[in-house]
Parts: C-alpha cells; structure tokens; sequence
C-alpha cells in the first residue's frame, strides 16, 4: 500500500501549500496577503512538476506495477495530473481579484482596518487549491470509496467559491442551487456505488474489474454502474443532470464560472473513464464496444447532452449562459470519445486520448472565453461591485475598444468552434476519428450536426467583438484593474495557438496516457490487434 | 504534340529520391533560419505594441534578415550535392492504420538541397537589402504603421521561407497561404486608400482560385502516392517515371497525370500567369519595397518553385507541361504588349514582371528547369532594383509615376545612382549583351527551338523580347534622359508632408534648380524633388553592382561537377528534384562539337553534362533547330539582335527630338496603329471581360441562387432551423431558476434513461 504514495507526491505538495496558503491569507500585512496567490501558484508548479516526474508511468519514472497498487488506468495519471495542474496555474490569475475588492481598497484607503472575519481570501486561495487537490485524488483513484471521497473533496469547495465570489445575491442563489443539486448527484451516484459493493462485495475498483470480466455483470451492478454514470453526469454537467449549469455559471463571478466549467468537468471525465474502464470496452459483436446496456445509456445521454446544450446556448442573449450550454456541449462531445474506447490504441482510435486531450484543449480555450469577459467590467452608480461583461451588447465592438479582451473572446471561440489551425481542431479530430473507428457512425453524424448547430453561437461570439460596431452603451465599460485577469486570457489565447502548433507532441503524450491495460490482459474476446497495439 | 513527350527520356530526379535512401540529417542551425524572422516578427509586434516610434524595427528586422542570410549562405557553402532533411519537430503524425495512405506525416521538417538553397539564397539576401531600403522608404510612416509594414515583412520571410524549405507539400501550403495573407496585408497597407483595398482583396480571390488547384493538388498526391513529403513522393513515383520514360503514359493512371495540372494551377494564381494575372499589375498599390520583394522577386516565383520542386510528377503527364508552356509564352506576349501601351512606370515593371515570370513557366514547360531556375535568379535581382529605382523617384516626386509628367531626371543632383541602377535594370531586363538577363534569356529561348513541337513558342518569345527592350527603354529614355521636367504626384498635397519628409537625410533644398522652374507644374510651382538618402542609394548601388556582376554566374562552375550551359546556377539546378536533362540537348551538343565553330559557353572545351538515364532510341526525337543552326549558340546573336532593336525603336521614337515630358515622336505614330494602342492600354479589356463574363454572371447567379435560397431552401432551412429552436423553447421553461424543478428533472431523467435502457437492452 506504500507503493500508492508514489502517486500521490503531488497532491501532497498541494496539500502543503494549501495550509500555507491558508495562513498567509489571513496575515496582516497585505503585501503577504497578496502572496498568497503566489503561494498557490508555486505549489501548482511543484505539483505539475511532481506528476510529470515522478509519478510511475511519466517519462523517466518507473511503469506502473503491482506494487503501486493496481489502477484502471495507470499511464493516465502523470498527463492527467500535470495537465490539471497546468490548467489551473491558467486559472489562477483569472480569479485575482474575485474576493476583497471592496475590503482591500477599503483597508488601502484607512477606512477599515483588516479583520480577519471579512476577508475572504484565505478561504478562496485553499478552496480553490483543495478542489484541485480533490481533483488530482480523482485521477489516481483505485477504490470506490476513494473515488466519492476525492469526487466530493473537488466539489464542496466549489459551492463555497460560488457563494463568495461577488457580493450579490445571485451568486448565494447559485451556490445554494448548486450545493442542494450537487448533493443530490453525490447521493445518486453514491446509490450506485453501494449497488456495486452489494454485488460484488469489495470496493477496489480492480477487483470489482476482474470480477466484471469474469464474466459476472449481474443486472445489480449493471444498476450500480448506471446509477453511478447518472450521477457522474453531474460533475460533467450532462443531461438529464445539467439543469444547474446556466444558473450556476451565471450567477458565479466569470473566473469561477471559468474553474466550474473545467474543474467538475475534469473530475466527472475522469471518474467515469475510471468507471467504464472497470467493465472494459470488450462486448458487442467485434469484441470492441461497451456492454449494450452502457452503450445504450452513454450513447443517448451523449447525444442529448450535445443537442441540449447547443440548441439552449442559440436562444441566449447573456454570453455567460451561453458559454454554460456550450459546456454542456462539450460534455457531449467527450462522451463520444468515451463510448468509442480504446480502440487499437493509436491516437486517431483511441477515444480515451482524444477525451484526454479535449479536457486540456477546453480547459486551456475555455480560460480566454471567461477571461474576456472578467477583463472589462461596467461600473455601477451606487458604488457597489462593478459588473462583469455578460450580455452580447457589451461585446460588441469589444476588439476596438478593448482590443486584449475582445482577440481572446475571437480567438478562443473561434477554437472551440473546432475551426482547424486552432487548438480545438485537433481535440475534435480524433474524437470523430475514435467514434468512427469505433462504427459509431450515427453518433459521429450526430456530433457533426451539433458542431455546426454550435457554429451559430460562436461565430456571434467571433462576430459581436470582431465584426459589429461598439454599441451605445460600451463607452461605460471599463477595464478591470486586475491585469493578471489579462494575463490569463493572453496566455489562454496564445496556447490555443502555440499549442496547436504542438499540437502532435501533445497528441503523443496523451497516446500513452490513454493506453488501456486491460485490454491486453482481457478476456478471449479482445482483438488480437489489441495486443500488436499493446506491443507497439 | 500529344506524343510529344513521349519521345523524352527522363532522367532520375533528385540522387535522393531514386532509392529511399536512410535520412541524411542536416545541419540543424537550418532551423534558425526559420527562427529569425519569427524573432524579428515578435520584435516588431512589441513595438507595435508599445508604439515605439523610431527606425529600431526596421534595423531589427535587417539584422534578423542577414543572420539568416549568412546562415543559407553557410548551408550552400557547406552543401554536399545530396538533398538532406533536417527534422523539425512533428507537426502532424496521424495514422489510422498500417496501409499506404493510411498516415499522415507532415513535420516541421526542412528539405534542402541545391533546388532550396538557391532560393533561399536570393530570398533572403534580397530581403535584407530590401528591409534596408524600406526603413527610409517607409520612415514617412513611423510608428505602428512602421512596426505593422516590418512586421508583415518578417511575416512574409518566415512564410516564404517555409514554402522553400519544407519537406512536405503541407508545409508548401502553409508558407504559400502565409505569403498569400501578407502579400494581402502588404498589398492593403494604404488601408484607407479605396483602390489599395480593393487590390488587397483582387490579389487575395485570384490567389484563392489558384490555391483550390494546388489544394486538390496536394489532395489526389495524398490519395495516390500515400504521403505528401517530397522524399517519398519521389520514391513513390519512380515506377511511373520509368513508364514515362518509355513513352508509355497509358500505363500512367489519369487521377497521376491530373496532379501536376492541378499544381500548375495553383502556380499560375500565385506567379500571375494566364487567365489569373490581372491581380498582380493592382497590387502595385502596395509599397514599392513591397512589390520589389514580394510581387517581383520572391513570392510571385513561389510558382517556378512548386513546378520545378515537383517536376517529377510534371514530366508524368503528356499535357502537363506543354500547358504550362503555352500559358507561359502566351503570358508573356500579352503582359508584354499591355506593358508597351502603359505610362505609369511602376505598372509597366508589373507587366514585364508578369511577362518575364511567363517567360520562367515556357522555360519550365520547354524542358529547361535550368534556364528557368537562372531567369528566376537574375530576374530577381534586375526587377528588384528597377522597382526600387521607381520607388525612388515615386518617393521623390510626392508619387508621380506618370512617364509623361517625368523627364530627364538623370540632371538632377543626388538622382546619379537612381538613373544608374535604372540603366542597368533596364539593360539586363531588355537583355542586353553580356548582361545576366541576356544569359539567362537566351538559354530559355534556345532550349525552345531545341525542343521538338515547341519552335513557336521560342518565336512568341523572341519577339516578346524585342517587345521587352522596347517598353523598357521607352521607361528609361522618358524618364531618365531627356530635358529636365517634372511634376510632383497627388501625395503633395494629402500624404507628402508625413510621407515625403519624414527621414532625416534628405536636404531636399540642395536638389531645386530654379532654371526649370518655368515649367507650368501643376500644383504651385513650390515642389522640390527630394533626393534619395544613404539607405537607398546603399540598396540601390548594390543591387545595380550585384546584378551586372549577376552575368558572372555564367562563367561560374561549381566545382567536382560536370560543367553545364549557363554556369552555376543550371549545375545548382542539376542537384536537386528538378534535375533533368532534355535528350536533345544532348543531341545538340553533339551536333555542336560537329559544327564546332560556334563561340556558346558549351564551346569553352568542358565537356557536357550527360546524364546517366537516357535512351534516344526513337528515331523522330531529333533536336529542334533554329532555321538549321543550333539553337543555343545562335541565340546569343539573334536575341542581342532583337534587344538592339527594340532599345533602338525606342531611342528613336522616345529620345531623339523630345522636348518636353509630354510628348514624344511615338505620339505622331500613334494613329497609324488604329485603335490598338487603346486597347492594349485598357489592357485588352481583360479586366472588363472578366466583369463580364465571370462578375456579372456570378452576380446573377448569386442573385438567382439567393432567390431560390430565400423561396425555397430558406422555407425548408427554417423548417429545420426551426426544430432546435422549438426544442429550445419547449425545454427552456426546464430552467426555470427553480431549485424544486431542477431537483424534479433531475430525478425524473435518471428514471426515464434507466427505465429506456432497460426497456431495449432487457428485450
């Protein structure tokens, strides 16, 4: 049981650094206050570090054995944990300013002093750091129990970050939408965990796998296991669970919308490719598909969750729930890749890497689209909080007026859209290419359908800014002091091209990342193209 | 004609490409020189963004231009004769099999062999000095506008430099877009001039019609030869070159021979030719340096590159370079005759750039990838230097480039080295004894009359030589020489004061001479020419010393090689993919050495290039001949004749008894011609024609489509475009904000899904 230590240096590291973090944010001295954030982002660092080096299965740490305890997929964990890790540290500079605006200009201007009981920031650095963390456990979890815990370790901080990060009513409302639906995810998918230690009486993950292939899938853990999925659909925000969603995102402040749409999202994709890796991809008719059942149940959730979430996001007029029906959608999209498998292993068959590789492309261009709209800002009248940008008005003319925001706004829904030199190109070509290696013919078709449904909302996001002249009312807006909030977008948006232009060496990373063991181990029904897979 | 190729032997392409030989790694600082322009490109952005207002971008971008100038000029110091690649990192690696055609390989990978560095060679080193002679030309427009123009222009050698260099055609793609996108923003850089925009957006839709056949191009190679890099699409295709070589194009399937047509299309929008020239003339309305660079030296060559990079595939079919022959002599009549009826100097040097680039395709589509490779490299730095030389005197003169409105300004002071680098363009462009032009020239000419089927071409541009010296010297005896005269350009009153007199060399006042002043000017009599300064006349006297010691290069061989006609660049040309020997050439120096009187360069006592692939075993393939002499060796006498000519038809008409800028003996010939010369002058119409018959026609049907689109598709589209919005709209009050009707669908989904899956999967 030691041998799991190796996985877990750098949710140690986080850990680490939370604690400090949550110190320093409550000191008196504000240059150490503000260090705080500096603080976390070291501890991301260290931990990217960690997990690209010394995690068993990244380049130059030993493979994964026995010995580090069995996992359903063991060569994910070091991609999946730096990608996290570097996904955050671009999210962390988007959600300066979030908590103690008011309170630090108050105290700058001698009109408070710092009490300790108003300040928030504390809490919203080691939340913040916490989830992540949570995350992380996500990745390498090897026990079901292990797994709910981790699950809800990266959501309860998140319903707190909701709360505090505006002043207004709206974000309370949200929050308490989101924790009251949240816990019923939890308990759902909770039901089904339970279903699955009923029927096969143990929680390890790699026992209840052997069990499965054993040749055991009673109708119990079926249950189990679709309850389960059902309930993971929370954290990904997908149908029938993604009701939250638009009110969430737009009652949060568009940093923390921005971490929603990743963190959850992350956390939710990896589970449930932990999930559906226990049963293993080696049912139907070629030997190379999920039991019908599973199938049947990602495959309708997949494609109503695409149509769903684009179909809502063409009725908006407020561009944060635009960009929540577009999350929606997104899900979707990684479900595809879900159902598709691991195919023979190469990047275009294997619908673990294209997930894999779409949550570092939508987390990556998802940071710019929320970026641009927490860089500029609408004062109020009455001297309360300054409004983010949100309805498509504000956008208009944004790239003349406030020419770093308005490029992010074009260029990261331009990658989203999937338009081809960009990022988001290379994270839908392989989960089209996975689905149609896989023979899922018509849900591909459907995935198409939906991308060019979804061109009708991102183009008006490309346009408003780009195209149409600044509207009336856009000489009130004004730039948000908190450059690093910029700084988020820029880098957002020069990874969604720099990374594109990497795109294969990142391609390669999530190749082994993606690589299935269990499929070279499985049953008589694998292909004998797995195993030439395995070899190579 | 259709058999005409038949009766050619091929000989094997690039030394690398015969076997799939290992990988021989290059030198990898080939990289840097990709990497410098990318430096200088963000250098010019951060002063565009923090509005740095002096020449700091300008010189930046030299330094970065002649550090990679140094580095090709290492690379072909260092060169070997075999092609090397030099691995990038992975771009593209995508496989979805184990078959051929099953992957996708294309690196940010580097080919280079004789064929790239030559053209590196001249890119670069032309870049250099152009960016040098831009950061005066430009220093009207200090401050973003100047970052913006040398931003583009370390855009453009980074693309360019891509289109040479690449390994693959997806990388030639790349580099061919980006020229294409900053000869856009180039052509555009005057973005609040109507006319410039609209020549922007001409150059840019004629080069998108060109684009689509190099994409379909690229396309079928993928499809046919399994991957899109050039080593193993040679490899690839040696079993149809031996099908060629044996005259068996039947064996050769129809989807090979249709790729080099479809490349030779998206080389005839990039380097101007017939039907799809008209872009290049307009897009003069960039700045000089701009169309010194791009629309005349290296970018509008990027078409001779693709022919010559993938001649292997060109000599797969019958039809492929015939076409390109003909479109290119075709071209390069009517660019030449248009040129002869214009008077803006600057346009004229468009259409003999458009002639001349004619000139390269008959040279290509002759057999002659040598001659055309030659012309290129001369060309490129005649043509540059004459539109440098009118860019000075356009920047002179507050934008005048109106030959009627110019005279004489040899007279002025400081104006020695413009008049001197305009003589010596127009003496190699007219192909003046002894000049490179004349070399290169005439070996394009003669390879005409020595192939087969092709003697009417080598007629069309022989005349369309004397056509040349004509029009070129009209430029040079009306401008140059003559009487003083002069008036300024329309840029006096709008743009001169912040275009005109921004660098800090000019003493404008030194250069008036008051005696001259009578002539009625039109805008006041208070215009003083300013001379150009240090950066201009530097570029200037370079280029004029590098392209009349351009005819060196005739004489020059390199060493260990066999010597070849017309000296270095030919042998260059012979070491790369576009090596290839015509059969009768050959046969002529055979015939030559019989003869052996005649004084060509192949009379020096070298022995020929033979190359190792030849089979003349059909008795018809004879060498063409030039009235019954060999081709090669008279042309030096028949096109200097022809040059004499057309230099003299000018002096007379154009110099001799001219007193005023106006008007010249020419004007009293006129009428004679009928309406000719307004026709050529409107350009044949074919700008019009083009309105007409392709504008119009698509208006209509645009107009007929969006009626259609409105009535019918329109009701259908809504029909569908209607479902996700009723969808939308019937699912949208699910989100009512309320916590209870959330909890309540959630629940409700969960049991519907659980309840459908078990429903079908339970059957």
């Amino acid at each position: 049981m030691i041998g799991r230590l190796a996985f877990l240096w750098p949710e140690i590291a986080l850990f680490a650094a939370t604690c400090v973090v949550m110190v320093m944010g409550l000191s008196r001295s504000f240059s150490v206050r503000k260090a705080s954030a500096w603080v976390c982002g070291i501890g991301l660092i260290v931990a990217a570090f960690l997990a690209a080096t010394t995690t068993p299965g990244a380049p130059g740490a030993p493979a994964p054995d026995a010995a580090h305890g069995q996992l359903i997929l063991p060569w994910m964990v070091p991609f999946a944990k730096s990608m996290i890790c570097l996904v955050a540290l671009l999210l962390l500079p988007l959600l300066a300013g979030t908590v103690d605006r008011a309170e630090e200009a108050r105290i700058a201007s001698s009109r408070a002093g710092f009490n300790p009981l108003r300040s928030n920031r504390a809490e919203f650095y080691s939340f913040f750091l916490f989830s992540i963390t949570g995350l992380l456990l996500v990745a390498s979890a090897d026990n079901l129990i292990w797994l709910f815990l981790a699950l809800e370790l990266t959501s309860l901080p998140t319903y707190i970050m909701v709360a505090i990060s505006s002043s207004r009513h709206r974000s309370q409302e949200a929050a308490v939408k989101y924790f009251f639906l949240g816990a019923m995810g939890a308990a759902i998918f909770l039901y089904g965990f339970a279903l699955l230690y009923g029927a096969y009486g143990t929680t390890n993950m790699n026992a209840i796998a052997a069990l499965m292939r054993g040749g055991t899938l009673s109708t119990l853990a079926m249950a189990g296991l679709m309850l389960s999925l059902l309930g993971l659909c929370f954290k990904i925000a997908a149908v029938p669970m993604h009701f939250y969603t638009a009110d969430v995102y737009q009652g949060a402040s568009a940093g923390v919308a921005a971490m929603l749409a990743f963190v959850p999202k992350t956390a939710g994709f990896l589970a449930i490719l932990l999930m559906v890796g226990m049963v293993g991809w080696n049912y139907g008719p070629s030997g190379a598909s999920l039991p019908d059942s599973l199938r049947l149940l990602l495959w309708v959730i997949a494609a109503l969750t695409m149509t769903v979430g684009n179909v809502l996001a063409i009725l908006q007029s407020s561009a944060k729930r635009t960009l929540a029906y577009s999350s929606i959608a997104h899900s979707g999209y990684m479900l595809v890749g879900v159902i598709a498998g691991p195919g023979d292993g190469s990047f275009t068959q294997n619908g673990i890497s294209a997930v894999l590789f779409y949550l570092l492309a939508y987390g990556v261009t998802n940071v710019g689209t929320f970026a641009a709209l927490a860089c500029v800002e609408r004062p109020s009248a009455d001297g309360s909080e300054p409004r983010e940008l949100d309805s498509f008005d504000d956008l208009r003319g944004l790239c003349r007026t406030h020419p770093a925001a308005g490029w992010m706004m074009v260029i990261c829904s331009l990658s989203l859209l999937g338009l081809p030199p960009l990022l988001g190109f290379f994270g839908k070509l392989p989960l089209f290419t996975s689905g149609v290696a896989a023979g899922e013919i018509p849900l591909v078709i459907v995935l198409g359908l939906n991308s060019a449904i979804a061109a009708f909302y991102y183009l008006r996001l490309m346009a408003y800014p780009l195209l149409e002249e600044p509207g009336v009312r856009s000489g009130e807006l004004v730039a948000n002091p908190f450059l690093a909030r910029r700084l988020a977008g820029i880098l957002s948006a020069g990874g969604v091209i720099s990374l594109a232009v990497f795109a294969n060496a990142i391609m390669k990373q999530t190749t082994v990342a993606g690589k299935y063991p269990a499929a070279a181990v499985a049953s008589t029904k694998a292909e004998p193209s797995l195993t030439a897979a395995e070899q190579r | 004609m259709t058999n005409l190729l038949s009766n050619f032997c091929l000989a094997s392409a690039a030394p690398g490409a015969a076997t799939l030989s290992p990988i021989l790694l290059g030198p990898s600082e080939a990289q840097l020189i990709l990497a410098l322009p990318i430096i200088g490109l963000l250098f010019c952005t951060l002063c565009a963004i923090f509005r740095v207002k002096s020449k700091a971008p300008a010189f930046f971008t030299v330094a970065c231009l002649a550090g990679a100038f140094a580095l090709v000029v290492r690379l072909y110091l260092n060169k070997t004769g075999t092609p090397v690649i030099t691995s990038g990192f992975e771009w593209f690696f995508l496989e979805w099999g184990d078959g051929k055609g099953q992957r996708l390989v294309a690196n940010f990978s580097l080919y280079l062999d004789s064929l790239t560095i030559l053209w590196m060679l001249f890119v670069t080193g032309l870049a250099t000095l152009i960016a040098l002679y831009a950061s005066e030309y430009m220093a009207g427009d200090l401050g973003t506008g100047y970052c913006r123009f040398f931003a583009a222009f370390n855009l453009f050698v980074f693309s360019m430099s891509c289109l040479v260099m690449g390994d693959n055609l997806l990388l030639l793609f790349l580099g061919w877009e980006g020229v294409g996108l900053c000869s856009y923003l180039l052509i555009g850089y005057f973005y609040k001039k109507p006319s410039a925009v609209e020549a922007a957006k001409k150059a840019f839709i004629m080069n998108r019609i060109g684009d689509l056949g190099l994409l379909m191009g690229i396309g079928l190679t993928f499809v046919h030869f399994g991957s899109i890099e050039y080593r193993d699409i040679f490899h690839a295709a040696q079993p149809y070159i031996e099908a060629a070589k044996a005259g068996k194009y039947n064996e050769i399937p129809f989807l090979v021979q249709l790729i080099p047509v479809l490349l030779a299309i998206g080389a005839f929008g990039k380097s101007a030719q017939i039907p799809l020239y008209v872009w290049l003339p307009d897009a003069m309305e960039g700045p000089t340096p701009v169309s010194a660079l791009i629309h005349a030296a290296t970018m509008v060559t990027a078409g001779v590159y693709l022919v010559a990079r993938m001649y292997p595939l060109f000599l797969l079919s019958e039809y492929a370079l015939p076409l390109v022959a003909w479109v290119g002599a075709l071209t390069a009549l009517l660019a030449a005759t248009i040129g002869m009826a214009q008077f803006d100097i600057k346009r004229i040097m468009a259409y003999s750039t458009v002639s001349q680039l004619g000139y390269m395709f008959a040279g290509l589509g002759g057999l002659s990838s040598t001659g055309a490779a030659f012309h290129v490299v001369t060309h490129a730095f005649f043509k540059a230097l004459l539109f440098l030389a009118c860019g000075a005197i356009m920047h002179g003169f507050a934008g005048q480039l109106d030959l009627r409105k110019l005279s004489g300004i040899r007279r002025l002071k400081g104006w020695g080295i413009v008049s001197f680098g305009m003589l010596v363009g127009c003496l190699n462009l007219s192909g003046f004894p002894f000049t490179s032009g004349f070399f290169s020239k005439d070996m394009l000419i003669g390879s005409e009359f020595l192939t087969p089927g092709m003697a009417p071409i080598g007629w069309i541009l022989l005349f369309t030589a004397g056509l040349t010296a004509y029009y070129t010297f009209r430029v040079f005896f009306r401008v140059i020489v003559g009487p003083l005269h002069y008036e300024p350009g329309d840029e006096l009153h709008s743009a001169h004061d912040e275009h005109g007199h921004g660098g800090e060399n000019h003493n404008e006042h030194a250069h008036v001479q008051d005696d001259h002043q009578h002539h009625d000017h039109g805008h006041g009599g208070h215009f003083h020419p300013h001379a150009p300064g240090w950066a201009i006349n530097t570029v200037l006297l370079t280029l004029s010393v590098l392209s009349l010691s351009a005819s060196a290069l005739n004489f020059l061989h390199l060493p260990n090689q066999p010597h070849i006609e017309g000296g270095i660049v030919p042998e260059l040309v012979m070491e790369s993919s576009a090596a290839y020997e015509s059969p009768y050439a050959r046969h002529e120096a055979h015939e030559g050495t019989g003869d052996g009187g005649h004084e060509g360069p192949d009379a020096h006592g070298t022995p020929s290039y033979v190359p190792t692939a030849i089979a003349l075993d059909d008795p018809h393939a004879h060498a063409g001949t030039f009235l019954g002499w060999n081709p090669h060796a008279v042309m030096f006498y028949v096109s200097g004749a022809v040059g004499f000519i057309g230099i003299f038809v000018a002096f007379v008409l154009h110099y001799v008894g001219r007193t005023t800028a106006a008007t010249a003996k020419a004007d009293a010939l006129l009428p004679m011609l009928g309406p000719i010369p307004g026709w050529a002058q409107h350009k044949w119409y074919v700008d019009e024609f083009y309105k007409y018959s392709i504008y119009w026609p698509l208006i209509i049907l645009a107009n007929l489509c969006n009626l259609f689109d409105k009535l019918i598709i329109d009701g259908i589209v809504r029909l569908f475009g209607a479902i996700p919005r009723w969808i939308g709209n019937t699912i949208r009050p699910t989100q009512s904000g309320e916590l209870h009707g959330y909890a309540a669908g959630m629940a409700a989904g969960v049991a519907v899904l659980l309840f459908i899956v078990f429903i079908l999967t339970l059957r």
